[in-house]
């Protein structure tokens, strides 16, 4: 497990990252989310170590991580691009040995990794040659080399059509099956709450949520929305909630009293027919909204 | 506020788990991608081709003969072929043919035909060379010692005397208490030559060794590096592979020359010069390694190609003191020069040269340089780590150099 303790990074006068604190446990994917300047990039460096900190501490399974242990982590920058006029084998395999692999596994499995993503035809080419979804394939294979103990990934999913998307997840969960952490930032919340066992959200270098998707969801003040047989317009003078939404028959409420909802539905039946009484969870979206809001 | 940490570059480790150390990865990775590149390939032919095609020019410019026709006037037909049979003597590298023409204006036409190179005629006050608009100069040597020899001989009879007579105790010869002419000239060509190369050499090997810097930052594949190695490691990677290829591209310049100079006039010269070219090579390396580690400065600093012009600035400014610093200063200012670094690089060798150098000089500016070399890599270093991962803009020197890593 990665653990996150109160980093902190200052440059000059501003503090882009600030106290921020979560883990990404072995096995899961854990999204990183927040608007352009939130401080996503940064952390990700400091996690890196190629980016120094002004507090707090990066742990790996418990003990403060080292320079040894992150030469095993795979991590993509988010502005990617290896070197374009060399062979993306030869480049695959500088990388994999300054990782510390020895030449001949290196170049084994890199032409392995090659064959897989359909490159395999194409190792002697210039990496400038290459489309560029098959550059950011080259890019995604030097992240894994050699078998990663944990993914660093800045924005991994941008720029990439629908298939390629498709395959680098495939190749993510191949990862978490193996019990490897996976955190990834992304702007893409759709993808984020299709993929992510947890979730962090960052906003102005701070964090601002942090958990499971359905965590999340639950957390906050719980809604619930009252279809009634007649008119709604009675629920405003009922103790104990909120009323966000009123509109003909419909209501939205947020509870503010322990139990009013209760006292609500019992009100409700009381006064005639209900079809539906149901507690609404916030989209992600919601959510990031009012987080970083 | 705390001091950062936990950067790559002070936790201290060799950075290396594997069988090969990372700095040896990267130089071996600067070499064979540069090797393998097609211009750098054809530059090096390029030049060698442009070596050999000028000693071969300067060879055969010096031994080929100069045949020429000289036309004279039934009044000048004596003294034409007095000067015809006395060339070889002269000039070895001229020959001469006599052409009989009848009369002046037979002359000039032949002159204006091209039918002769030259005519010669004599005039109220001596004789006249008229030759048709640029003057032939090894001709006109010629023709002016032979008639003077003659003349005078003429002249000496008639007041009863000889040539050798009159000449006795006026002759001046030259002397140098070092070497001789020939000599000083052959050690100032190759000075300049070895002042070129290392301008040559600093100027082209810095600037590629500043843009590959740049591509690196400029797409982030420093971090990817910089996560499994110590930054301290790929600068040095960097500037040991392209001192490397300058090196070998030195060293196939230097061995081309010395061949090319064994097949010409300056043959006996060869092993005099295989001297001071080893001590070239070595100045060479120093200073190459002390301004390469500028240029990766210079290349950290920048954020995008475009800023190399600005950001290298300086670099070029020394550069271009170096170049003129080796190729004018002379007497006690080259002296004071060639000790001090980097221009030490190029004008200690020249000096080695022209000969007279002590025998620790060389020795003491070789060392000061190192020294100086050692500096650069240090402060190049803190330079470099703490740019290279600076993004944004242009990173000023100041702002290098107190950043936080």
């Amino acid at each position: 497990m990665l653990e996150i303790r109160e980093l902190t990074r200052r440059f000059g006068a501003t503090t882009a990252v600030d106290e921020v604190s979560f883990e990404v446990p072995a096995g899961q994917m854990t999204g990183f989310v927040g608007a352009n300047g939130a401080g996503k990039t940064t952390t990700m460096r400091m996690v890196m170590g190629v980016l120094g900190v002004n507090g707090g501490e990066v742990l790996w399974q418990g003990r403060p991580i080292s320079r040894l242990d992150r030469r095993t982590f795979g991590y993509m920058p988010e502005e990617r691009g290896l070197y374009p006029k060399q062979p993306i084998i030869d480049q695959l395999v500088y990388v994999a040995q300054l990782k510390g692999m020895g030449r001949v596994a290196a170049r084994t499995q890199v032409q392995e990794l090659l064959e897989r993503f359909g490159l395999g035809e194409r190792a002697k080419d210039h990496l400038e040659k290459l489309s560029l979804g098959n550059q950011q394939r080259v890019q995604i294979i030097a992240s894994v080399l050699p078998r990663p103990a944990a993914l660093i990934l800045d924005e991994p999913f941008s720029g990439l059509d629908p298939l390629a998307v498709d395959s680098m997840v495939d190749l993510l969960r191949d990862h978490t099956r193996d019990g490897i952490p996976v955190l990834f930032s992304s702007h893409q919340l759709d993808l984020v709450e299709r993929l992510c066992d947890r979730l962090v959200v960052l906003a102005n270098g701070r964090r601002v949520a942090a958990g499971t998707v359905s965590e999340l969801r639950d957390a906050g003040v719980p809604r619930f929305r009252l279809v009634l047989g007649g008119d709604a317009g009675w629920v405003r003078d009922h103790a104990g909630l909120e009323v966000l939404d009123l509109e003909g028959t419909t209501a939205l409420v947020e509870v503010r009293q322990d139990g009013a909802e209760q006292h609500l539905i019992a009100e409700a039946t009381r006064r005639g027919d209900v079809h539906e009484f149901v507690r609404v969870r916030p989209a992600l979206s919601e959510i990031y909204r009012e987080a970083t809001a | 506020m705390s001091t950062p940490s936990n950067t790559p570059s002070n936790t201290p480790d060799t950075g290396s788990g594997s069988a090969e150390p990372a700095w040896l990865l990267v130089t071996r990775r600067e070499v064979v991608s540069r090797i393998t590149d097609k211009s750098f390939l054809i530059g090096t032919a390029l030049m060698v081709v442009m070596l050999v095609g000028f000693i071969g020019f300067t060879a055969w410019q010096d031994q080929k003969t100069d045949r020429v026709t000289l036309g004279a006037t039934p009044d000048a037909v004596a003294m034409a072929r007095a000067v015809a049979d006395a060339a070889p003597r002269v000039d070895d590298q001229v020959e001469i043919t006599l052409a009989e023409l009848d009369d002046d204006a037979a002359a000039r036409t032949a002159l204006g035909e091209s039918d002769v190179d030259a005519w010669l005629h004599p005039v109220a006050d001596g004789w006249e060379l008229t030759s048709e608009s640029s003057e032939q100069d090894s001709l006109t040597d010629v023709v002016r010692t032979v008639v003077r020899q003659q003349v005078l001989a003429e002249n000496a009879s008639g007041a009863g005397t000889t040539v050798e007579a009159l000449e006795a105790g006026s002759s001046v010869s030259t002397a140098f208490l070092r070497g001789d002419a020939e000599k000083a000239a052959v050690a100032d060509a190759v000075g300049f030559v070895f002042v070129f190369l290392f301008y040559l050499a600093a100027l082209i090997f810095g600037m590629q060794l500043a843009s590959s810097v740049i591509e690196e930052k400029q797409s982030r594949i420093v971090e990817i590096i910089a996560a499994a190695i110590p930054l301290r490691h790929l600068l040095a990677g960097k500037v040991l592979g392209n001192t490397a290829l300058a090196l070998i591209q030195l060293l196939i310049y230097v061995a081309v020359g010395l061949v090319g100079l064994s097949f010409s006039p300056y043959k006996s010269y060869v092993p005099g010069l295989s001297g001071p070219a080893a001590w070239f090579i070595g100045f060479f390396v120093a200073g190459f390694i002390a301004l390469a580690c500028l240029w990766a400065v210079a290349g950290s600093l920048a954020s995008r190609t475009e800023d190399l012009q600005t950001t290298s600035t300086p670099l070029t400014m020394l550069m271009l003191a170096i170049f003129f610093g080796g190729l004018s200063l002379d007497g006690r200012s080259q002296v004071i020069a060639s000790f001090i670094p980097p221009v030490s690089a190029v004008v200690m060798p020249k000096r080695i040269l022209s000969g007279g150098v002590a025998w620790w000089e060389p020795l003491v500016a070789l060392g000061l340089l190192a020294v100086f070399a050692a500096i650069t890599v240090w402060i190049g270093e803190r330079l470099y780590r703490r740019a290279l991962l600076q993004t944004g803009g242009r990173v000023s020197l100041r702002q290098a150099w107190s950043a936080a890593e």
